[in-house]
C-alpha cells in the first residue's frame, strides 16, 4: 500500500519522491506539447477543411493539457511559471519521448511542407492509445493533484483516440494505397516506439511509490492488448514488438528534430524571456 | 395483383421558426412517407408555435453517439477562446479612455 | 433565383469562403511560434476559427455551384486557376509577431466591419453562416487587442515591433474595403446594392474603420503612417492620402507580394494530400 500524496508540500518533504514525481510530470507535459506542436504545423495544410478545423482542437487540448502538467511542475516549485518551463530549457532537459518529436514530414511547414498524413495518423493514434492508458493508471495515483487533472484530460482524450481509430480502420480498409500509406507510417513510427514506454532512470520509484500505479509493465500489457485488437479489427499485420531505441528521450536524449521544433518554438519568446508578450 | 405492402419509419421532426432560425428538434412520429410525414408534422407539432419550415427525418437515417461517448464533449478551460479570458481588456481600454469595441458597437 | 443573382453570390460567397482558408494562412505561419503557452492556444483557436468560417462559407458556396454541377474542388480549383480570387488583405507579408497581432486586431475589425453589413443582406443561408461568423469575432477582436496592447506596454524593441508592424499593414487596411465609388473597379458593388447584399460603399465602410480605429490607434501611442489624415469635423469626415491603386490592381492579378507563394503552398498541400480525399470521398475497395 503507498501513501497517499495530497499537496505538493507533501511531496516534497521525501526527496526520492520528489525526484520521481517531478520527473514523471516532465515526461508527461514534454510529450503533450512536443506533439501539439507538431499537429499545430499542420493547421491550413490538413487533407480536407472539416479535418483542418477538428485537428486543430486536437492539438490545442494537447498544449491545453502539457500547460496543466506544467503548472503542477510550478507548484512543486520547478519555476516561476509554466512559460518558462516550455519555452526556457534546452533540449537535453526535455523528457518526451522521441516519437513524439518527429515533424509531420519532410519539408517545414513554411516552405514546402511535404506533411504525411499516413505518417500523421499512425503516429497520434499510437500515442494516443499509450496517453489513455496512462491516464487510466494516473487517476488512481498516489499524487492527488495529479490523480485529479487525470480523470478531466482523459476526457478530452477520449475524443482523440475515437478520431484516431477512426482514421486508422478507414485508411487500412479503404484502398491498397491509403493501406500502404498507413502501414509506412506505422512502420516509420514502430522504429521509435519502445522509447514511448521507457520511463527513465526513475521509472522504477514511479511505480514503487504509486506516482505511476503498475508502472512500464502495465502500460505496456494493456498498450499491447488493446492495440492488438485494433489491429485485428482494421486487418492489419501485427508489426512485433518494438526494438530497443538509440535515443531516451526520457532520460534527455534527444534528435536533432527536437533542436529544430524548439528553435521554432522559442524564436519570438527568445527575442525577449522577461518580457510580457 | 397483390398490394405492395408501405413499411411505416420514425421520422424525427424538426422546424425552425423563421429564415434565420436553426432547426429544432420537436418530436417525432410514425408516417410511411416523408411526404406523409411533413403533413403530419404539422398538425402534430406545430399547432401553436410559429413555424417557417419543418423538416423531415428518418431516424435510421441518423447517426449519433450514445451516453457512453456523453464525456468527450466536457472540456477542460478553454478562456483563452472566451471573452471572458480578455475581459481585463475593458480595463485597459479605460486608462486609454476609449470604450473596448464589440462586434454590436462596430456593425 | 435569377441567374445574375445567382452568379453575383457565387462569385461573393465563394471568394468570402477561400478568403477565409487563404487568410488563415499568414497568421497560421506565426502558430508555432507564439511566445506564451496562452499565446499559443489563442492563436490556434482563432486561426481555426478562420478555418471553420472557411467551411461555413464554403459550404453556402458549394449549394449555390451544385446546380450548376460544381463542388468544393471546382471551387479550390477556381482558385488555383486564378478565377475565384483570395482578399486583397491576404496577399501581404507577416514577418514579425506584430504582424499577427495587427491582423488580429485592425484586419479583423475591418472584417467585422464589412460582415455587419453583409448580414443584413437577402441571401438566408449565407446570412446565417455571417452570424455564426461575427460571434466568433468577439474573441478575434479581443485575441487582437490584447497582443497589440501587451505589445504596446512592452519594452522598447516589442513598441518598435508593433509600430513597424501597423506601417507595413496600413496601406493593405485602406486597400481592404476596396477602391472608391465612381471607380472602374466598382461594378461589382453596384450589383450588390441592386440586390440588396450591401447597403454601404466602399468609401462609407472605410469611414467607418477610421471613426472606430483612428483614435484607438492613436490612444496606443502609435503613429499611423499618413500626415494628412484627419478628420473633418464640420462633415465627419476622415481625410486620408490615397493608397497606390495600382498595387491594389496587381493584386487583383494575383501579384502581390505574397500572392503566388500561397497560393503554391495552399496548392500543394491540396494536391499531395489528394490520395486523403480519395480515402474520404470514394468507397473502400479493400475487403477485410
Amino acid at each position: 500500500m503507498t501513501a497517499r500524496i495530497e499537496t505538493p508540500a507533501q511531496a516534497l518533504a521525501d526527496p526520492a519522491c520528489r525526484r520521481a514525481l517531478v520527473e514523471l510530470l516532465y515526461q508527461l507535459a514534454d510529450d503533450d506539447l512536443a506533439l501539439g506542436h507538431r499537429d499545430s504545423e499542420w493547421m491550413g495544410l490538413a487533407p480536407h477543411i472539416e479535418e483542418d478545423v477538428a485537428f486543430a482542437s486536437i492539438a490545442q487540448d494537447e498544449v491545453g493539457h502539457a500547460n496543466a502538467y506544467y503548472a503542477l511542475l510550478v507548484d512543486l516549485g520547478e519555476a516561476e511559471s509554466a512559460d518558462a518551463l516550455a519555452y526556457g530549457r534546452s533540449p537535453g532537459e526535455w523528457r518526451c519521448a522521441v516519437l513524439l518529436e518527429r515533424p509531420n514530414g519532410p519539408g517545414h511547414y513554411l516552405k514546402d511542407p511535404q506533411f504525411d498524413w499516413g505518417y500523421t495518423i499512425a503516429r497520434h493514434y499510437l500515442y494516443d492509445l499509450f496517453e489513455m492508458v496512462r491516464l487510466e493508471a494516473l487517476m488512481e495515483s498516489a499524487y492527488l493533484p495529479l490523480a485529479q487533472l487525470a480523470a478531466k484530460v482523459r476526457r478530452e482524450e477520449r475524443y482523440h483516440l475515437l478520431h484516431m481509430e477512426t482514421w486508422v480502420k478507414r485508411l487500412a480498409r479503404h484502398s491498397s494505397v491509403s493501406r500502404a500509406r498507413l502501414q509506412a507510417g506505422l512502420e516509420k513510427a514502430w522504429v521509435d516506439l519502445y522509447g514511448l514506454f521507457s520511463l527513465g532512470p526513475e521509472g522504477p520509484a514511479m511505480a514503487a511509490l504509486g506516482l505511476l500505479p503498475g508502472g512500464r509493465d502495465r502500460l505496456w500489457q494493456t498498450w499491447r492488448e488493446r492495440a492488438q485488437a485494433l489491429f485485428a479489427e482494421a486487418g492489419l499485420p501485427w508489426p512485433g514488438d518494438p526494438s530497443p531505441v538509440m535515443l531516451d528521450g526520457r532520460a534527455g536524449q534527444h534528435s536533432a528534430d527536437l533542436e529544430a521544433l524548439l528553435a521554432t518554438m522559442t524564436e519570438v519568446y527568445r527575442l525577449d524571456p522577461a518580457a510580457r508578450w | 395483383m397483390a398490394e405492395e405492402r408501405l413499411e411505416y419509419h420514425i421520422y424525427e421532426v424538426f422546424a425552425q421558426e423563421s429564415q434565420m432560425a436553426p432547426a429544432v428538434h420537436q418530436f417525432s412520429l410514425l408516417a410511411s412517407s416523408p411526404d406523409m410525414a411533413l403533413i403530419l408534422a404539422k398538425e402534430n407539432f406545430l399547432r401553436r408555435q410559429k413555424a417557417w419550415s419543418v423538416w423531415v427525418v428518418r431516424r435510421d437515417h441518423i447517426h449519433r453517439t450514445g451516453p457512453e461517448e456523453a464525456e468527450m464533449f466536457d472540456r477542460l478551460d478553454k478562456s483563452y477562446r472566451e471573452t471572458e479570458g480578455y475581459r481585463y481588456l475593458k480595463e485597459k481600454w479605460r486608462r486609454y479612455k476609449h470604450e473596448p469595441l464589440t462586434t454590436q458597437t462596430m456593425t | 433565383m435569377p441567374d445574375d443573382y445567382r452568379q453575383y453570390l457565387i462569385r461573393l460567397i465563394a471568394m468570402h469562403g477561400i478568403s477565409e482558408i487563404m487568410g488563415a494562412l499568414p497568421e497560421k505561419e506565426w502558430v508555432p511560434r507564439a511566445p506564451t503557452l496562452h499565446r499559443k492556444l489563442a492563436i490556434m483557436a482563432k486561426v481555426q476559427d478562420e478555418l471553420g468560417h472557411g467551411q461555413l462559407l464554403l459550404r453556402v458556396a458549394e449549394d449555390l455551384v451544385a446546380p450548376l454541377g460544381m463542388n468544393r474542388e471546382d471551387l479550390l480549383n477556381g482558385l488555383f486557376k486564378g478565377t475565384i480570387h483570395f482578399h486583397n488583405v491576404f496577399h501581404m507579408p507577416a514577418p514579425t509577431w506584430a504582424d499577427a497581432g495587427i491582423i488580429g486586431w485592425l484586419v479583423d475589425g475591418a472584417a467585422i466591419i464589412t460582415q455587419g453589413m453583409l448580414v443584413q443582406g437577402s441571401y438566408a443561408p449565407y446570412c446565417r453562416a455571417l452570424e455564426r461568423i461575427i460571434a466568433e469575432e468577439s474573441f478575434h477582436i479581443q485575441h487582437g487587442e490584447s497582443i497589440c496592447i501587451a505589445l504596446a506596454e512592452g519594452t522598447k524593441a516589442q513598441r518598435q515591433m508593433l509600430q513597424e508592424a501597423l506601417n507595413r499593414w496600413w496601406e493593405p487596411l485602406l486597400f481592404f474595403f476596396g477602391p472608391p465609388p465612381k471607380s472602374e473597379l466598382t461594378k461589382h458593388q453596384d450589383l450588390g446594392l441592386m440586390y440588396r447584399l450591401r447597403n454601404r460603399t466602399n468609401e462609407e465602410l472605410r469611414q467607418r474603420f477610421f471613426h472606430k480605429y483612428v483614435p484607438r490607434i492613436q490612444a496606443l501611442g502609435l503613429t499611423i503612417p499618413d500626415p494628412n489624415l484627419r478628420l473633418d469635423k464640420e462633415t465627419n469626415t476622415w481625410h486620408y492620402t490615397q493608397p497606390d491603386w495600382s498595387k491594389f490592381k496587381a493584386i487583383l492579378r494575383n501579384e502581390g507580394p505574397m500572392s503566388k507563394a500561397r497560393l503554391i503552398l495552399r496548392h500543394s498541400a491540396w494536391e499531395q494530400n489528394r490520395w486523403v480525399r480519395e480515402v474520404l470521398s470514394t468507397r473502400a475497395a479493400v475487403a477485410v
